[in-house]
């Protein structure tokens, strides 16, 4: 563990475009991507695709509310600092779980659960649970792989207990730095003995595939700590990794303009550490996911990653191959091959739709062929590096790739479109070629490195 | 007054670690009902979602769909605690299959009261995650196709739940009376009362169970009544 770099490194593979990653682009979590939302679609065409569904579902259930707000979030979440409000929501959900449950036919089988947030663990672990009987016997449960985001700040001897006793297996560890500095310059401190601790209590506990969130181009990060957290991380045998670019968008996130942003690192600086990053965690032996996950190669994410079985849905890269994916909870998305729905984002009006026992989706957009079509190719060039193209496609996209084409970051082998390795730091940049929603995307999203 | 001290599931059930004085707190805010075969539990007020204790008697928690369906999604037994989150909005109802007695509470201040006890706060916990043990069991029940293998889980599921060990011909085995007529029985495996007697027929005659009375039944092989229950 820990060599420095040898033969062939990253560093010396990508080189640095910054004429290519002028332009924020998506970060494709879905295809039409959340901008694209209108509210023209809503709850009737929620429960149509509700009732067409089949065969294998996913859920996510979300869980607003955090102990502490962190200045860099942009998460729809709120402190949990009254119990009544907290009680109300996960009455809502309770309620939303039964509609929802009416609505899905016997056919559908549910197996994986997925709790994000905010912070899921800012519940009581006895609600935690009641929620879990709640899926259970409202759904057609089978064998599910449960996965849950947690806050290493409030992970008590109840809670490890309580995912123990529910057969939770992976979870998430919102880690971001392990540099107490940078920890106070986004106002999320929590000393390094913490996550150590909290790793070995969630592994007592049964969890075999940990992540920790990670990230790079932090106000005043320098590379040197960069690395230390990744060879903290390595130490402490996280089986995923998920190294974001910090995202700076003040005028999208309003709690961010308590960061410091002078000290920000730019974008070639970014550009170094993204690079860093990925040629510290393969030499620590991860696999590379998608374009910032990392994955140790015993774990069903590095397996994907390698057999072509990795996607891409609202958490990311996963090895989730199912094609529907049902949200629950205020602003959660539902996924559908034709339709994309979100929940009312407001956690009050979301709990008056619900006393009123009205399923809350307010804005979506439906997929038609042209979208299944380009969310395809941007998917399998994400999780993938490669995909076909239809001809007519082509045509349109081929002066927009010629740049990425030039540099030899691109190939076509037939009608197959190939990333180069060191097309990685653009791969965002070239999925959003086929993107037709794209046209001026500047102020919109974030960098891609 | 508390009839705590006098409560027959005191021993077992998830108030058992209160003291006296606790147990007179929480007593006060609690309801006591007297449920007859077949009634429905009354919900106080609207909103109020309520948990409580099985004193005595067995009662399903049943949910009716859109189409008017009834399904039952779990038993209670004597010092079962009913802490699923549900109450006069949502669809589901809990039925005594006996004659019982339950105390209830309104789910926020048992919950705040738990909050300032931890040993309650802590077999809360523990309760609901058996509750979520025996949903998952039940659901597994009832996601069974062949009516041997729902007779045969519901059987090894009482067996456990309310068996006590019995000499049966020199072995060790499991004797239980059932609560519930085979009617009840029918009606929450769904399957036809005729069916749950030839099952019941089947099992005896391979030496498996036993029934020596009308409602009693001996588990003489616990074993191979886990292989019907596996059956697809």
């Amino acid at each position: 563990m820990n060599r420095l770099p040898s033969g062939v490194s990253t560093l010396a593979m990508w080189t640095y475009y910054p004429e290519l990653l002028s332009t924020p682009v998506p970060r494709y979590t879905s295809y039409p991507t959340a901008a694209e939302f209108g509210d023209d679609v809503g709850s009737a065409d929620l429960e149509a695709a509700l009732a067409g569904a089949d065969g294998d579902v996913s859920l996510y259930v979300h869980i607003p509310f955090c102990e502490r707000i962190c200045w860099y979030c942009g998460c729809n979440t709120t402190r949990n600092n009254r119990a009544h409000r907290l009680r109300s929501y996960l009455d809502a959900l309770h309620t939303e779980i039964a509609l929802v449950g009416e609505r899905l036919p016997a056919t559908a089988r549910v197996r994986r659960i997925a709790f994000g947030g905010g912070s899921p663990n800012a519940i009581e672990p006895v609600e935690f649970v009641r929620l879990m009987v709640s899926l259970t016997q409202t759904f057609r449960v089978v064998d599910p792989v449960i996965s849950v985001e947690i806050d290493p700040r409030s992970v008590t001897r109840a809670w490890a207990d309580t995912l123990a006793g529910v057969g939770v297996r992976q979870a998430s560890l919102g880690v971001q730095t392990f540099d107490l500095k940078l920890q106070e310059a986004i106002g999320r401190v929590q000393a390094g003995h913490l996550i150590a601790e909290c790793t070995e209590l969630l592994r007592k506990a049964g969890i075999r595939s940990l992540n920790f969130d990670l990230m790079y181009g932090l106000p005043g990060q320098t590379l040197a700590q960069l690395e230390d957290t990744l060879r903290q991380a390595a130490v402490l045998e996280a089986n995923r990794i998920a190294l974001f670019g910090f995202a700076h968008v003040p005028h999208l996130i309003p709690r961010q303009r308590q960061i410091d942003a002078t000290a920000l690192p730019d974008q070639a600086e970014r550009f170094t550490m993204a690079a860093r990053g990925l040629d510290l965690l393969t030499d620590a032996g991860y696999t590379p996911v998608g374009f910032d996950h990392f994955a140790l190669p015993g774990d069903p994410l590095a397996q994907a990653a390698v057999s072509g079985r990795l996607h891409r849905n609202f958490q990311g890269f996963t090895d989730d191959p199912a094609p529907v994916l049902i949200g629950l909870g205020a602003s959660a998305i539902s996924s559908f091959p034709r339709l994309l729905v979100q929940n009312e984002k407001n956690t009050g009006r979301y709990q008056m739709m619900l006393s009123q026992r009205r399923l809350t989706a307010t804005r979506g957009i439906e997929r038609d062929a042209d979208d299944r079509t380009r969310a395809g190719i941007i998917e399998n060039l994400l999780c993938a590096g490669r995909a076909r193209i239809p001809a007519a496609l082509l045509r349109t996209a081929s002066r927009c790739l010629a740049p990425f084409a030039e540099r030899d970051l691109i190939k076509m082998e037939g009608d197959v479109l190939i990333l180069a390795n060191a097309a990685l730091p653009y791969a965002r940049t070239i999925a959003a070629v086929f993107d037709r929603y794209r046209i001026d995307a500047t102020r919109r999203f974030s960098a891609a490195v | 007054m508390s009839s705590c001290a006098q409560c027959s599931a005191r021993e077992s059930a998830i108030c058992q670690s209160l003291s006296d004085a606790d147990l007179d707190r929480l007593s006060s805010a609690g309801r006591h009902q007297t449920l007859q075969r077949g009634q429905t539990v009354v919900w106080q007020g609207d909103e109020s979602l309520l948990v409580g204790n099985v004193i005595d008697g067995v009662l399903k928690l049943s949910v009716t769909s859109a189409e008017g369906k009834d399904q039952t999604l779990g038993i209670m037994f004597q010092s079962d605690f009913i802490g699923r989150p549900f109450g006069a909005k949502t669809q589901h109802s809990v039925v005594a299959l006996t004659d019982a007695h339950i105390c209830t509470f309104r789910r926020s201040s048992f919950d705040n009261f738990a909050r300032q006890h931890p040993e309650l706060e802590h077999s809360l916990l523990q309760r609901t995650l058996i509750d979520l043990d025996r949903t998952r069991e039940w659901m597994v029940l009832l996601g069974r196709k062949s009516a041997t293998a729902r007779v045969a889980s519901f059987l090894l599921a009482m067996s456990e739940r309310v068996g006590s060990a019995a000499e049966a011909g020199g072995a060790e085995a499991l004797r239980f009376e059932l609560p519930l007529s085979r009617q009840d029985m029918a009606d929450l495996l769904g399957l036809t009362i005729e069916t749950v007697s030839r099952q019941i027929t089947a099992l005896r005659e391979q030496g498996i169970i036993e029934t020596p009375g009308r409602r009693s039944i001996v588990v003489l092989d616990a074993e191979r009544l886990g292989d019907c229950a596996e059956e697809a």
